[in-house]
């Protein structure tokens, strides 16, 4: 059989995810669903004070519940390796670093067994008194050693320059505890055997947490699988290991051959899983007359767990939005008796798009200028950070259709102007942006096998973005033959090592490889269909233009928002995101990224607040009837576009990453839409009825 | 679960069953719908020693209407009161629609309201502005209790250790002059960060606050006012003076707390707009039914 050569291009085209029908159908298994020789089931025991010890562990009465077999404590705990991952290297030492912290484990033949079970451990503690308050005139504030990049720069003279500027904005912005919420929670299954380690997972890289499981157990990686064909969403809070993996692999040896399932509770998720700091943002923004930025500083304050370092980067987008000759971005940390801050849709960049684009949005009235005429006067011709050319850059755009679609010219220049009945109407734009991130090492292996078709594996993670799908169309095209033909495995340690779904990078890394490994399958086998078993794997190459241009994706986020002059009460009746994110493989399920980021971005600016009793040292609203997220009566409208972009730089399919950029600068554009109905500026997340009480 | 901390679940198919479970276990707890019971459980904020499904007494999932009174049984769930009674009790129909999700309307029941005696309970300030009775039993006979005197503390009501809620008695609108509002942080699925009811009927006014004192509460000087001062029987427009001096005698009646969901300074402000808007809508609905008349 020869391709033939009319064939229509996969990427581009808009199937429907091609694992829809078996997730709706309750036949796609998640983690804890997989089948296992009669499992037994850990439920997670957890420090109810915020800083101490444990003294001791009573376990008596857990132990005589029916059906309990072993209480984990650090008395008891198998040995892990330490000095590397804190947050991992659970039950072996009695110290207490957070409240929920994981102080033990009770293993039962069913989780009804192991929760009733769990509660009936009696601990005792030497408290110490806890300290979870973040302040940014904190004495003990350090500088991380980096922020996945330098934690502070500095070019030219920013206080000189705010000094001497014709326009300046400074304030404080803050933006709040925000936690993950994938509706799948996490859960674990482990199975020791002779040959070593096999974990079912809810996460969003199999190899990544294989090595981060064999560090701290002291295996071999070939040692130990990971599978994770299936994931409900993961935020970012799936994308490292947390503790209750190596809780689940430390009970199942402890159990010495017998399976064990572990899975959190919602409550547990919001100590257990990670959590998007809260931030304070001290913005300075100085300009000339016409609007030019001459100034521009960010200064970040931001809280990590005392027993893991986790620097969030909010300073870093704004190094690269705006061109300004005087720049100045800083982070200080404060390390707080909490649980440990991690990975959320966009780290950094989407709380560090608030401050900086709400600033954007006072500068714009302090010279007298369209929030959109001021961005375009301030379009850099480099990347402002490193000086090289950006690949592409098309936020210029985004701004320019956005606002024609959304009829932005009609909008009153000042604030307060708009008034239907109770309602106080005001519309408002941020910019968006997220960077085009590259891991090396990524690898495919394709196959021709005896059904005539090619089979394609790649250990990557679908968290519910459409990998399965859409590797299947970049892989379609590379080989050069339709989509039915081509088979896409993900999600196994056992297929070549592919890099976390993180950073919205999946595309970009698994899909280089998958061309790689095509291109190279030809090259082999020639262009003919080869025979049954013929088989190539291979490893994306370097992309040396990632040395030469600065490649981020960009976008503006429009918001209609209505409050009630009576009540305070806001509805965002309209958001339009448009996106200039390089080639969109497949529209229907980049739409689906976009308006999700887009509602989370909304659910960010109005409802979401992680909210911390200091005098116990935990977050009290940590369910889901009290922690809100976005509802559908939320939500009327949300509409995505993209630009046609072409890229020839990031990588082979010209894609540049959309699982983040949705959420950046969602919740700017609805608080400066909510300052332009009301003449009320909010400078702090989530924006509430009661900021508008004056109004 | 075993041992002392089992809790046993009994299942009458009955009201006597029920009465006589009741008297012998005065701890067990009634479920109904689930809906705040089961949350409880789940997170293990309280461990009764037993509990009385009710969801298999089919009398208590019936209602009937006579003499200008809705009898609702205790375990009709929201959403057949919205279908079935939206018309005869427009007031507790609207707070039923702002109950949680569908799936919650589908389970959760009046009944179940009262027994939370939450003090943010959607149903409660609807109940006291309508002059509605409970109807408890139990082996010892039934009474009614007027809302009123119900709700006595932060999730505490009237009831004997040994009675069960069997019914609400409702007075039915004949003119359908009742108003519900509400204010919540999002627009669904939302616990009441403060809620409103209001009842005007042939001289009578009801009014209620939910959400911003540690019980859900009438306000007696608001319905003086008002009822002394609405120029009853005529379709004359409200002055503002008159909607103004209503919304601060509510707001004067709160007690609010500082929470997640809002500060007391704000309850007390949105109560006092709440007020107003309700008798804005309410008085509509009674100048309509005046010009009916005419």
């Amino acid at each position: 059989m020869t391709r033939s050569i009319e064939r229509v291009a996969a990427v581009g085209t808009a199937p429907e995810r091609v694992d829809g029908r078996a997730k709706v159908a309750g036949k796609a298994p998640y983690a804890y669903e997989h089948p296992v020789e009669r499992p037994a089931y850990a439920h997670p025991i957890q420090a109810t004070i915020a800083a101490g010890r444990v003294r001791g562990i009573d376990t008596a009465r857990a132990l005589a519940v029916d059906g309990v077999h072993t209480v984990l404590t650090p008395d008891n705990a198998p040995p892990l390796r330490r000095g590397q991952d804190a947050e991992l290297e659970i039950l072996q030492a009695p110290d207490v670093a957070f409240r929920g912290q994981i102080i033990g484990c009770v293993v039962a033949d069913t989780p009804e067994a192991a929760r009733h079970a769990a509660d009936l451990v009696a601990v005792d503690y030497e408290r110490r008194d806890h300290d979870v308050t973040l302040a940014s005139d904190r004495p003990d504030l350090y500088r991380p050693g980096e922020v996945s990049h330098e934690a502070d720069t500095e070019d030219g003279d920013v206080d000189a320059a705010l000094a001497g500027a014709a326009a300046r904005v400074e304030a404080e912005y803050r933006t709040a505890r925000n936690h993950n919420n994938p509706l799948e929670p996490h859960t674990t299954v482990a199975v020791w055997d002779a040959d070593g380690l096999t974990l079912y997972d809810s996460t969003q890289g199999v190899h990544s947490l294989r090595s981060a499981v064999a560090e701290v157990f002291d295996l071999d990686e070939s040692r130990i699988r990971v599978l994770a064909p299936y994931v409900g969403g993961g935020f970012g809070s799936k994308g490292t290991a947390h503790a209750h993996v190596v809780l689940a692999a430390l009970a199942a040896k402890r159990m010495s051959g017998r399976p064990v399932k572990l899975a959190l509770t919602r409550q547990q998720t919001f100590t257990l899983a990670g959590y998007r700091t809260p931030t304070v943002q001290r913005v300075a923004l100085g300009a000339d007359t016409d609007g030019r930025i001459d100034a521009l500083a960010v200064d970040v304050v931001e809280q990590t767990s005392r027993v893991k370092a986790f620097a969030e980067q909010t300073a870093l987008p704004s190094r690269t939005m705006y061109a300004a000759p005087h720049r100045r971005t800083t982070h200080r940390m404060a390390a707080l008796d909490v649980p440990v801050t991690s990975w959320m849709r966009a780290p950094g960049v989407c709380p560090g798009m608030f401050g900086p684009e709400v600033a954007m949005d006072e500068l714009a009235e302090r010279c007298g200028l369209d929030p959109i005429e001021l961005r375009l006067r301030n379009e850099p011709d480099r990347d402002p950070e490193t000086g090289k050319p950006y690949s592409t850059r098309n936020l210029a755009e985004c701004l320019r259709g956005g606002a024609r679609r959304f009829g932005w010219d009609a909008r009153p220049a000042a604030p307060r102007q708009t008034r239907q009945g109770e309602w106080w109407i005001g519309t408002g734009v941020a910019s968006s942006t997220y960077p085009v991130h590259h891991a090396p090492g990524s690898a495919a292996r394709i196959e021709r096998r005896a059904d005539g078709r090619y089979h394609v594996g790649v250990g990557a993670v679908d968290i519910g973005t459409g990998a399965w799908t859409v590797l299947g169309q970049i892989a379609a095209d590379a080989l050069g033959v339709d989509r039915e033909d081509v088979v896409v495995t993900v999600g196994d340690t056992a297929l070549p090592f592919a890099s976390v779904a993180g950073g919205s990078s999946g595309t970009t890394n698994w899909g280089s490889a998958i061309v790689a490994a095509a291109h190279g399958f030809r090259a082999r086998f020639g262009d003919d269909d080869p025979p049954a078993g013929s088989e190539h794997t291979e490893s994306a190459p370097e992309n040396p233009d990632t040395e030469r241009f600065a490649m981020h994706a960009f976008g503006a986020q429009f918001a209609e928002v209505h409050v009630s002059a009576d009540t305070g009460e806001i509805r965002v009746p309209r958001l339009l995101g448009v996106f200039a994110a390089g080639r969109i493989v497949n529209p229907r399920l980049a739409r689906s990224q976009f308006l999700g980021g887009m509602t989370m971005g909304l659910s960010m600016a109005l409802h979401e607040e992680g909210v911390m009793d200091e005098r116990l040292g935990m977050v009290v609203n940590h369910d889901l009837a009290e922690y809100h997220v976005a509802t559908n009566a939320d939500v009327p409208s949300v509409e995505a576009e993209w630009i046609d972009e072409h890229d020839p730089h990031v990588n082979p399919m010209g894609t540049k990453g959309i699982g983040e950029i949705g959420i950046v600068g969602t919740a700017a554009a609805v608080a400066n839409a909510a300052y332009h109905a009301t003449g009320v500026r909010v400078r702090e997340l989530p924006v509430t009825a009661d900021r508008f009480l004056t109004a | 679960m075993q041992g002392s901390d089992a809790v046993e679940l009994v299942r009458p198919d009955t009201l006597e069953e029920a009465l006589a479970a009741k008297a012998e276990r005065p701890g067990a707890v009634p479920l109904a719908g689930g809906t705040d019971v089961m949350v409880e459980l789940n997170y293990d904020h309280r461990r009764p020693e037993a509990l009385v499904d009710l969801t298999r007494i089919a009398e208590l999932a019936t209602w009937s209407a006579s003499g200008g009174h809705v009898r609702l049984g205790a375990g009709v769930p929201y959403t057949r009161l919205i279908d079935e009674l939206g018309d005869t009790l427009p007031g507790l129909a609207m707070a039923s629609r702002t109950v949680g999700s569908p799936q919650i309307r589908n389970r959760g029941t009046v009944g179940g309201n009262l027994g939370a005696a939450s003090p943010a309970g959607d149903t409660h300030p609807v109940l006291l502005a309508a002059g509605a009775e409970i109807e408890v039993a139990s082996v010892r006979g039934a009474r009614r209790i007027p809302a009123d005197t119900f709700y006595t503390g932060v999730k505490r009501n009237a009831l004997a250790p040994d009675e069960l809620i069997t019914a609400v008695h409702v007075p039915s609108a004949a003119v359908p002059a009742e108003q519900f509002s509400k204010v919540g942080t999002r627009n669904a699925m939302v616990i009441a960060v403060c809620s409103f009811a209001l009842v005007l009927r042939d001289g009578h006014v009801g009014a209620a606050i939910g959400s911003a004192a540690p019980t859900p509460r009438r306000v007696p000087d608001a319905e003086a006012f008002l009822a002394a001062e609405l120029p009853w029987g005529t379709d004359a427009p409200l002055p503002d003076s008159l909607k103004r001096r209503f919304g601060e005698l509510v707001a004067a009646a709160t007690e609010p707390i500082d929470d997640v969901r809002g500060t007391a300074e704000y309850r007390t402000h949105a109560l006092g707009v709440l007020a107003r808007r309700t008798l804005t809508w309410a008085w509509d609905d009674h100048r309509g039914s005046v010009r009916a008349c005419a």
